[in-house]
């Protein structure tokens, strides 16, 4: 019998269905009950992105064997997504490290040492540098995906025992907009509501985010908010036709970078036609146009003059008529709860803050804040990015507690709660990120921490920067899991470090929302967690140093089993010492309460009884957030007591319109964008390590809108080149009507050298969050060849 | 009950013999072992998405599930049928309950999901 591939895959097929359907067959003894008897499961979070979803690791024998969602949370209801049910698989996997590995010269092979010894390297280079060079020759670079206890232990280390403010991490390259859109917006940063505003939302307007792909479980959430009740408009704006497209009732489609024209123009609708919320803006809020200048709602009125549906419609690239402006701004305005969602584009943009400030003016005029379904809530790309380096002060500018640097009564403060001198921690932020890597360009770090996370791949326009790391002037320690382009290229000290799981920690989702993991399992023989190294790093650093300031950093530490008892120490000290008071005040949240909650604590939770309930869902509102009494100012309902806005009122911001930096012109006539996909993390240096997810998107490829690709000639599978003024890669063609005409679109996950698409993005970034503008830039594309057969590429 | 259940699953192992039997018959290299269901591909066909080839060799049920909740919410192939070293036909609950655990609980313990819930579509079953 001769049978072709494709009647084998029908017969296959129709034999699945007649089982399905035909035969009721009951559980096999590897299901439920099998799991029930012989498999310990183990509370905490997903770590792939910043939802927060919760989850329970299956181990058997001590080894991890599954994973499910947890029902009872309100974060994920059980649900997790693609990368979620498949991550555990990379703790076994054969490539981790378990030895740490040194070359003194980034050209040599790594040769494995012992801990002692790496530790010993580690502390003296460090201690070199400072004696050598000076406080600020050293810097910490870490990652949205560190625990909370790490990202504060380290920069303790750093601005209390090193005595510099060099203290960075990757969340600068997502979410720093999103910080300034809040503290300038709102006085306070991170968001009023959550995610329970979705089931109440009657609009939802998602702009610049493809929350199916990157956030897919709050997707799912939006997904059946609109399935269920039809009549909920969800409005999706972006440049780029996504997978979240798919439920929506309206696709505004841009030219890349007009957005802050369109949310201009939904104001002068929302003004125009009187949909404004004139009691809410009368008690709540003002109008600026600079920090220190205000303005009144009539040059506000007349500033949006300029911003006409008509007039918008045509910055916009003519696919978005007058009508449809005017139609979303209704929409916006009228319906019972607006509630907004976007991430990297509008983050990653020069104008980030500006894009941000746009979106939360909507809100305040609207009145669309505060109440049930109403919200203006920016995703979180990562795990911690909001609970360990914005809450934890893992940025340069920001000490623990939402505190900046720049003000001595908060360096005081925290200076009193690590009991050490006054005056230890240097009063000048240190480099934000591109500050941080031009700095080693320009030979200035001596010696730099880098902790879970890749710049060689994941900064922008990387070439550039990558010139300084892989130099021999900078000594590099990375803290990480598995071989990174990071760690190939610029290391010359690795430390192999326990996983997700490994290790007990926190992490501090989008909403607010911090959870607790802890150790299910032992890391592989060798691997430490992160608290254990930097205490030993620490005790050594101090003796070389003689500086009994930074044995005091680490003394509170000293003694505690690493697993569980010196993260809960280092949570103490945070939380108790450094939140008290703040608007991020976790006090309640100690780890006895975090361990009982299926889903953490919502800050601000002052006590323990309080944090027991679930903390605040609404932040601002009397009766529903402590805070809100405790720092009342008068008598009303809202109190935006956030640290920013001494005037205690919500700020509605005249940000005009602005260009890119980079737009397209003869020499580089496309737009380049790029993003996430569901099955592949960051730099894939896990799920890359999972075959289920490596094969479902083995490498990258270039979205090119259809009309474009007769022009150029290219069909799909075609190999293209993309090239920038800065670099250049070749990768395969998806032709679809996915980017609007004269854009093109790559991820950015792949490590192989051709397809690692921030050699060619640009790092022009935010003049007030730093942040870069990974997202647009100007580029020419041509067809190099036809199909060809590539291989995935893992360092 | 349960040698109906034994009935069902010899009728199943002989169904997918014969549907293996001819795969070395000249129609490409298929596997001929009732554990390895599907036609061996290369390790360069295996970086094919499964849609790749199904959309067009098995529309329906592609369709299906990209109109399905699976389908919209991006739970993809592989979670429910794993990949080449692992593939399956038929899923087992267990990989259900990575997120419907809870409402695995509330079913009746004798019956699979897709007993009620159609495979691929996932819509309750109206009989």
């Amino acid at each position: 019998m001769v049978q072709t591939r494709r009647e084998f895959l029908k017969r296959t097929a129709a034999l699945s269905a007649a089982s399905y359907i035909g035969m009721s067959l009951p559980f096999s003894d590897s299901g439920i009950a099998d799991a029930a008897v012989e498999t310990t499961w183990h509370r905490g979070s997903c770590r792939l992105c910043g939802v927060g979803c919760r989850v329970e690791l299956g181990v058997k024998n001590g080894i991890p064997v599954a994973l499910r969602g947890v029902p009872e949370s309100r974060t994920n209801f059980g649900y997790v997504c693609m990368k979620g049910m498949h991550f555990w698989k990379v703790m076994n996997h054969a490539d981790r490290l378990t030895t740490p590995l040194y070359r003194a010269r980034k050209t040599d092979t790594f040769k494995p040492v012992s801990w002692e010894k790496a530790l010993e390297i580690a502390a003296d280079k460090f201690a070199s540098a400072v004696k050598e060079h000076g406080n600020n020759s050293v810097a910490y670079y870490g990652s949205g995906q560190a625990l909370t206890e790490e990202t504060y232990f380290f920069q303790k280390m750093f601005r209390g025992g090193l005595q510099t403010n060099n203290v960075e991490g990757n969340p600068r390259l997502c979410m720093a907009s999103a910080v300034g859109g809040y503290l300038t917006s709102f006085g306070a940063d991170e968001p009023i509501g959550g995610y329970a505003d979705i089931e109440k939302a009657d609009c939802i307007f998602i702009i610049g985010s493809n929350m199916a792909e990157a956030h897919p479980v709050i997707f799912r959430r939006v997904m059946r908010r609109k399935l269920d009740n039809p009549e909920t408009t969800v409005i999706n704006a972006d440049p780029r036709i996504s997978l979240t497209s798919r439920i929506a009732d309206i696709h505004l489609q841009f030219k890349p970078g007009t957005d802050l024209a369109l949310l201009n123009g939904m104001a002068h609708v929302i003004v125009k036609e009187k949909l404004y919320d004139k009691e809410f803006l009368g008690q709540y809020a003002v109008f600026k146009k600079g920090k220190k200048v205000s303005i009144d709602f009539s040059e506000y009125e007349k500033f949006l003059e300029d911003y006409s549906p008509e007039k918008v419609a045509k910055i916009m690239g003519g696919k978005v008529t007058p009508r449809q402006i005017r139609e979303v701004s209704r929409k916006f305005a009228t319906s019972r709860a607006t509630l907004s969602f976007w991430t990297m584009g509008l983050n990653q943009r020069k104008q980030g803050v500006w894009a941000n400030n746009l979106v939360h003016n909507l809100h305040i005029l609207t009145g669309q804040l505060l109440k049930e379904g109403a919200d203006s809530l920016s995703l979180t790309g990562q795990p911690n990015a909001c609970g360990g380096v914005r809450e934890g002060g893992g940025l340069c500018h920001i000490l623990p507690g939402h505190r900046l640097v720049k003000k001595e009564k908060l360096r005081n403060q925290v200076e009193e709660a690590w009991g050490i001198p006054k005056g230890r921690i240097p009063p000048r932020p240190g480099y934000h990120t591109m500050a941080m890597f031009t700095a080693v360009n320009e030979r200035k770090i001596k010696a730099m921490w880098i902790n879970c996370t890749s710049p060689v791949q994941s900064l922008p326009n990387c070439n550039l920067y990558n010139r300084g790391m892989a130099a021999d002037d900078t000594f590099i320690v990375c803290t990480d899991i598995f071989p990174t382009l990071t760690t190939q290229l610029a290391a010359n000290l690795i430390l192999p470090t326990a996983f997700h799981f490994e290790k007990t920690g926190v992490y501090g989702c989008t909403e607010r929302r911090s959870q607790l993991t802890r150790k299910a399992i032992d890391p592989p023989k060798g691997a430490k967690p992160e608290v254990w190294i930097i205490r030993e790093w620490g005790r050594k650093l101090a003796e070389k140093l003689d500086d009994p300031v930074i044995a005091q950093c680490i003394k509170p530490f000293e003694g505690l089993e690493e697993g569980y008892e010196l993260p809960r120490a280092i949570w103490d000290e945070y939380s108790q010492k450094l939140t008290k008071g703040r608007d991020n005040d976790l006090r309640g949240a100690t780890y006895d309460v975090l361990s009982k909650m299926y889903d953490g604590v919502q800050w601000p939770a002052p006590t323990e009884q309080y944090a027991l309930t679930g903390g605040t869902v609404k932040k601002f509102v009397r009766g529903m957030d402590p805070m809100a009494e405790t720092h009342r100012a008068d008598d009303k309902k809202y109190q935006f007591y956030g640290p920013a806005h001494p005037d205690h009122k919500l700020w509605v911001w005249q940000r005009p319109q602005a260009n890119p930096e980079e737009i397209p012109d003869a020499e580089y006539p496309f737009y380049l964008s790029t993003g996430r996909i569901i099955d592949h993390w960051h730099t894939m240096s896990m799920t890359g390590r999972v075959k289920e997810l490596l094969r479902a998107n083995p490498y990258s490829f270039v979205e090119v809108n259809p009309a474009d690709a007769r022009r150029m000639g290219i069909k799909p599978g075609d190999m293209v080149e993309i090239t920038s003024r800065r670099g250049t890669n070749i990768m395969p063609a998806k032709v679809y009507e996915g980017p609007i005409e004269g854009m093109v679109f790559a991820y950015w996950h792949d490590q192989h050298p051709d397809r690692m698409i921030n050699k060619v993005t640009k790092d022009a970034y935010d003049p007030g969050s730093k942040e870069p503008e990974f997202k647009i830039c100007a580029c020419k594309i041509r067809r190099v060849s036809g199909p060809k057969a590539l291989k995935p590429y893992i360092v | 009950m349960k040698r109906l259940f034994a009935l069902n699953l010899l009728l199943i192992v002989l169904f997918l013999l014969w549907a293996c039997s001819g795969a070395d018959d000249g129609g490409g290299s298929i596997a001929a072992s009732s554990d390895f269901l599907h036609p061996e591909l290369t390790e360069q066909e295996m970086l094919l998405p499964c849609f790749e080839c199904h959309q067009e060799v098995t529309p329906d049920i592609y369709s299906e599930w990209y109109n399905s909740l699976h389908g919209i919410g991006m739970v993809k192939c592989y979670q429910c049928h794993g990949t080449y070293e692992n593939l399956k036909t038929e899923p087992e609950a267990s990989d259900c309950m990575v997120c419907h655990a809870d409402q695995i609980k509330k079913c009746p313990q004798d019956r699979k999901c897709w007993s009620c819930h159609n495979a691929h579509t996932f819509k309750r079953n109206s009989k």
